[in-house]
């Protein structure tokens, strides 16, 4: 028993996060009986990833609070000020809670005509699965878990969401929820091959798929080596996300929502949060690939947590800049955004494939 | 004590451990479910746009009722909208709230005694009623924060008035109470569509030559009713065939107006076309073809609608309204305009609406009796809870739905409450992404308005005119006051009509900006609604410093205006004019030029002109499709052939040239504004109502306040058809008013609205495009439904 402890303790010691900043604390922590091991743990990497950073803490404050800031940017943008009164003093911050709180309390409306069992289990699963991405993102140097599969097995979770939504648009069994799910299934299909090929054209010039080896070669950022890549990465994930040029499939005007249009209550919110989610995953990687994940100038004192700092302001600002796209564009129509993935996109994606080997070619000679 | 509908949302909120948080939460997160019922939804969209911002209160408009937990009843819900109400509460999850909104929810407001019309708290049960006509955003936001105190348990928020009580029996007192002139309705009135006057009009008498000539022995006799107005008397057996020749031959080629008019003592139904043609010399006239049916249980008359398409929307209404059967016309079957469990044949006269009753008694005041329609007093359970779902079932389309199936179609029914549809409902069928018919079931917002007008005194129809467009209601205003004017001839003073021609404009711009916000939110371009809104807000202020009203100023009386404008509001108008651009061009870079716009936009809903005369779309619409027909300048009216500016056409006839055209006017609508401002601000003030119609009451002519009755309470018009088309921001407007020249009521009012011309086009429009589309075809027309059903 004692040396199962002893493995465990060795491990979880062997692979802690370094912040100097808080280390005479920790020094002290040892007069406190059990405090020392908790702490430990808590600062043992891998369940850092998975709790604080890029896991429960950061999405978890993301799904609270990006909302709002969308929603207060975009007031800006529109001469107005967005949520406000609710604590007038911080210019209305919580309003996020407050909408998830009333959600969480509503009633939640299974229709006649809906296929109940599904209807109730895929705002739920598709919540969880949206999450596994998180395992493989790397803030900074900090990750879940580390493999040289990764970006691989993020891509491949990414590529199945959509398949969520169709579920969610197939148990409604509405005629609005099934023209949003057809379109969302078209839309799917043109954005997921330009999307695929961007991110293998940044895997061939890295020469590596494991993203802590990716960050570490952006001496230059990916984004200056390919931009053509990381333009097609930047509109594949508008896309996947549903952001406005191309909200196709859950049309407000057009089809009232499209897919989640009988949801009612937490199931609602769950799925109201889901292109949120959504987009903070996509934002992550684009910070891995072309942005240079957590690299940065180092701050004193932070020491690991210095990388997870960046990556979290990079992967922000990825963020914002997708949202607000909302402020500036209308949408298009489904036909123009398929043609715009199977044509435009798709060439862009196979000079962004050349450019990679181009460079790899040079470099090598 | 049995618990309601209204307390139980409150006792959900105040159960179980979590009731702070839940209260909170709650009070903090009302949603009002995006339900447009009628003309209030033009304030509720100036409350979500910046200049109010509803978004503050964490008020944030949903498009759907899943997930809403508040309604916003937009004023007035019409026995057909009654049905898609109690549905949408229905759809909506607990706890969820209810505010009506506007004078015509609560006791039906102007339009308390129409046939048409349902009370909202018969319906679903309701939290707070907020009042006005239109309410303001203010107090609309005001209604939000009563619904929030009232979940958090507070009820603070009811206004609680002084008593006072009014001194009586003095003789001066009871004078002033006398609310109107007592309404005098003809016995027997003579009814005349063809009353000759005699015009100086040369051209005219040319043309009633070659007419007889023309129509040989077709025509029973051909009148000149007035300047540019002709009646064509003819048999009904002969209607099809006088019809014809004046289409092949005159180049009549469409229809402005459909018109039936009951005469119950004469045993007749008078059934009219008004007609006119888009060419250079036919462009003012109006061709009035008239016959007489018998009145009998099923008349019939055969339809013109193959001949003239946009005569078949016009006769399916007045089929609803009468019971005319218009032969060969295919829309006769079920209701069009009208609910299921509206009366039939409303219009008719036999059908009598309620009214108010003065009792004179000796010694006695005169004390109003009234008795609204559809009214039973509240019983001990509320008349809500016994409603059956049963009764709510829409009408459903069947054949349409078997058709569909047949061809592997697919059908959506879109509206009333959809987040792109406005107040009337959509019948789709698509095949793919491709739509292979629309078809429109308006009527949502039918609030009867020419049945009221035909039992208010003249003056008493100015308010009620402005009601189905409140985003323009200048111009709808000035079409029903010029018709009066043109009856009685009168002569405007110069400064009125300066005025009112710098009103008309305010008004215009402001439909124009109206439209072009609402078209940005169906794009799903939120900015665009915000930017078009601001510059909305200013038109709006000018409004409030002039006539003190936002939309429904009534400022337009026959002879003038009602009171004079101030310099200060002179000069304020005068730096609008050069304020507007520096907003109107971000309105332009970030919407208009928008590379995703113009994509959109571009070669989507083309209308050539031969479709855009046939389908009778009329406006700026008709001129996007390349006619070059604006009745200002066609049949000038007001001081428009004195001011230099130009009508815009185009000839792309697509939505994008249906913008430019609009974005183009509003530049001229400011030159006008500009120039008409500089002239009024050289005139002498005073003087703004014609010294003929104020009689022995000289002293009003600045300020008509205190003797509106006195002047207008007898007013009697003529004999005869007294039509006006007016130039409204849509489109032509027109008028007709029948008078018996006995009765201080209209025989008859026949109110054409832009919007129940423009129907026709957006089914043709949309026809062929793709589903998308179908929301830049309909909001390219600039669509109002209050406009639309009257």
């Amino acid at each position: 028993m004692t040396e199962m402890i002893n493995t465990l303790m060795e491990t979880v010691m062997s692979n802690q996060v370094s912040i100097p900043l808080i280390e005479p604390m920790l020094d002290s922590l040892p007069e406190i009986p059990m405090l020392q091991y908790m702490v430990a743990f808590m600062l043992w990497k891998p369940l850092f990833a998975l709790l604080i950073c890029p896991g429960l803490t950061v999405g978890g404050i993301t799904l609270l609070f990006f909302p709002w800031i969308e929603r207060k940017l975009c007031g800006r943008a529109q001469w107005r000020v967005g949520p406000h009164e609710i604590v007038w003093w911080l210019g209305g911050v919580i309003q996020l809670l407050a909408d998830s709180l009333r959600f969480l309390f509503q009633e939640v409306i299974v229709h006649k005509d809906a296929h109940r069992p599904y209807f109730l289990q895929f705002p739920f699963l598709s919540f969880m699965i949206f999450l596994l991405p998180l395992l493989f993102i790397p803030a900074g140097t900090i990750v879940a878990i580390q493999t040289p599969y990764a970006i691989q097995i993020i891509l491949a979770l990414v590529c199945l969401f959509p398949l969520f939504i169709l579920g969610l648009g197939w148990a409604s069994n509405s005629r609005f929820a099934y023209i949003g799910t057809v379109r969302e299934a078209f839309m799917y299909f043109a954005y997921e091959i330009p999307f695929i090929m961007a991110v293998i054209a940044m895997i061939i010039l890295y020469k590596t798929s494991d993203p802590l080896l990716m960050a570490s070669r952006q001496s230059i950022p990916g984004i200056i080596l390919n931009p053509v890549a990381a333009l097609v990465f930047f509109i594949g994930a508008a896309m996947a996300t549903g952001r406005m040029p191309f909200e196709i499939p859950d049309s407000d005007q057009e089809l009232c929502a499209g897919p989640h249009v009988e949801y009612s209550g937490i199931a609602f919110g769950l799925i109201y949060v889901l292109c949120y989610e959504k987009g903070y995953i996509l934002s992550a990687l684009m910070t891995i690939l072309f942005l240079g994940g957590g690299s940065g100038p180092a701050i004193a004192g932070l020491g690991e947590l210095s990388g997870v700092f960046w990556f979290v302001v990079k992967t922000y600002l990825v963020l914002t800049t997708l949202y607000m796209l909302r402020a500036v564009y209308p949408r298009y129509r489904l036909d123009q955004g398929l043609k715009l993935g199977w044509s435009p996109m798709l060439c862009l994606a196979l000079i962004g494939l050349a450019i990679s080997l181009v460079e790899v070619g040079v470099m090598a000679i | 004590m049995e618990e309601t509908e209204k307390d139980r949302n409150i006792r959900i909120l105040h159960s179980g451990v979590f009731t702070p948080l839940r209260r909170w939460a709650t009070k903090w997160s009302l949603w009002p479910c995006h339900f447009l019922t009628s003309c209030c939804g033009v304030e509720l969209a100036h409350t979500g746009a910046c200049g109010y911002d509803m978004e503050r209160l964490g008020t944030l408009n949903m498009g759907i009722s899943r997930q809403a937990n508040f309604i916003m009843v937009e004023g007035t819900i019409t026995r057909k909208m009654a049905r898609a109400l109690r549905i949408v509460w229905e759809q909506m999850p607990d706890p969820k709230f209810v505010n009506v909104i506007g004078a015509c929810g609560q006791r039906g407001g102007i339009f308390w005694n129409s046939y048409n019309i349902t009370r909202p708290s018969d319906i679903v049960p309701v939290d707070f009623f907020i009042p006005g006509c239109p309410i303001t955003p203010e107090s609309l936001l005001r209604g939000v924060r009563a619904v929030q105190e009232k979940i958090e348990g507070r009820d603070n928020t009811t206004m609680r008035f002084k008593h006072v009580e009014l001194p009586s029996g003095d003789g001066e007192q009871e004078q002033n109470r006398a609310p109107t002139t007592p309404k005098i309705f003809a016995p027997t009135p003579l009814v005349r569509v063809d009353v000759s006057r005699d015009a100086d009009w040369a051209f005219g008498k040319d043309m009633v030559k070659n007419l007889k000539a023309q129509l040989n022995g077709l025509y029973t006799s051909i009148t000149i009713t007035d300047k540019n107005r002709i009646a064509i008397k003819t048999m009904p057996e002969n209607l099809v065939e006088t019809s014809r020749k004046l289409s092949d031959t005159m180049g009549v080629d469409h229809v402005k107006s459909v018109n039936v008019i009951d005469v119950p003592h004469e045993r007749k139904f008078m059934v009219e076309y008004m007609v006119s043609g888009y060419t250079e010399e036919l462009m003012p006239v109006i061709l009035t073809i008239f016959t007489e049916i018998g009145r009998e249980a099923e008349p019939e008359i055969t339809s013109l609608a193959s001949l003239w398409e946009s005569a078949n929307y016009s006769e399916r209404e007045l089929h609803d309204f009468f019971g005319v059967q218009f032969k060969g016309n295919e829309g006769m079957k079920g209701k069009f305009l009208l609910a299921p469990d509206t009366p039939d044949t409303p219009l008719r006269k036999d059908f009598k609406l309620e009214e108010e009753h003065y009792t004179i008694e000796e010694g006695v005041p005169l004390t109003p009796a009234i008795t609204p329609p559809h009214y039973t007093p509240p019983s001990s359970s509320s008349s809500y809870s016994e409603f059956e779902l049963e009764d709510l079932k829409m009408p459903t389309y069947e054949d349409v739905l078997k058709e569909a199936e047949k061809n592997d179609e697919f059908v959506a029914f879109i509206g009333p409450h959809h987040s792109g549809s406005g107040h009337l409902r959509w019948v789709m069928r698509m095949k793919g992404d491709i739509i292979k018919d629309v078809i429109p079931d308006p009527g949502y917002v039918h609030r009867s308005m020419e049945k009221i007008a035909e039992n208010r005194l003249y003056i008493q129809n100015v308010p009620l005119t402005e009601r189905p467009n409140i985003s323009d209601p200048i111009n709808m205003n000035l079409g029903y006051v010029r018709a009066i004017e043109n009856a009685l001839g009168i002569e405007v003073p110069e400064r009125a009509m300066y005025i009112r021609t710098i009103m008309a404009e305010l008004s215009r711009i402001g439909a124009f900006f109206y439209d072009m916000g609402i078209f940005p939110l169906f794009m799903g371009h939120s900015t665009g609604f915000m930017y078009s809104f601001a510059i909305r807000e200013m038109v709006l202020e000018l409004m409030v410093r002039m006539t003190g009203s936002r939309c429904t100023p009534s400022f337009i009386i026959p002879g003038g205006i009602r009171r004079d404008i101030s310099d200060d509001v002179l000069d304020r108008t005068r730096k609008f004019t050069t304020a507007i651009y520096k907003r109107l061009k971000k309105y332009e870079n970030i919407f208009v030029y928008n590379p995703v716009l113009i994509s959109r936009m571009k070669e989507v809903g083309v209308l050539t002109r031969e479709e855009a005369i046939r389908c009778g779309i009329v406006g700026p619409f008709l001129r996007a499709s390349g006619v070059e027909y604006d009745v200002r300048k066609a049949e000038p009216y007001e001081v428009y052939d004195k001011l230099d500016w130009e009508a815009t056409t185009g000839d792309a006839g697509d939505c994008l040239g249906r913008i430019f055209g609009r974005l183009e006017e509003i530049k001229q609508s400011v030159e006008i504004v500009r120039q008409a401002v500089d002239a009024v601000q050289g005139m002498p003030r005073g003087g703004v109502i014609s010294e003929e119609i104020l009689g022995d009451y000289k002293a009003a002519s600045d300020d008509i306040r205190g003797y509106l009755y006195n002047v207008y309470g007898n007013l009697v018009l003529p004999k005869g058809e007294w039509t006006s088309v007016t130039e409204a921001a849509r489109g032509t407007v027109l008028y007709s008013i029948i008078s018996d020249g006995e009765s201080n009521v209209p025989y008859r009012v026949r109110i054409i609205t832009p919007c129940w011309m423009n129907l026709r086009g957006i089914i043709e429009a949309s026809k062929g495009e793709r589903v998308a589309d179908f929301w830049t075809v309909y909001a390219s027309f600039g669509y109002f439904p209050p406009e639309a059903d009257r």
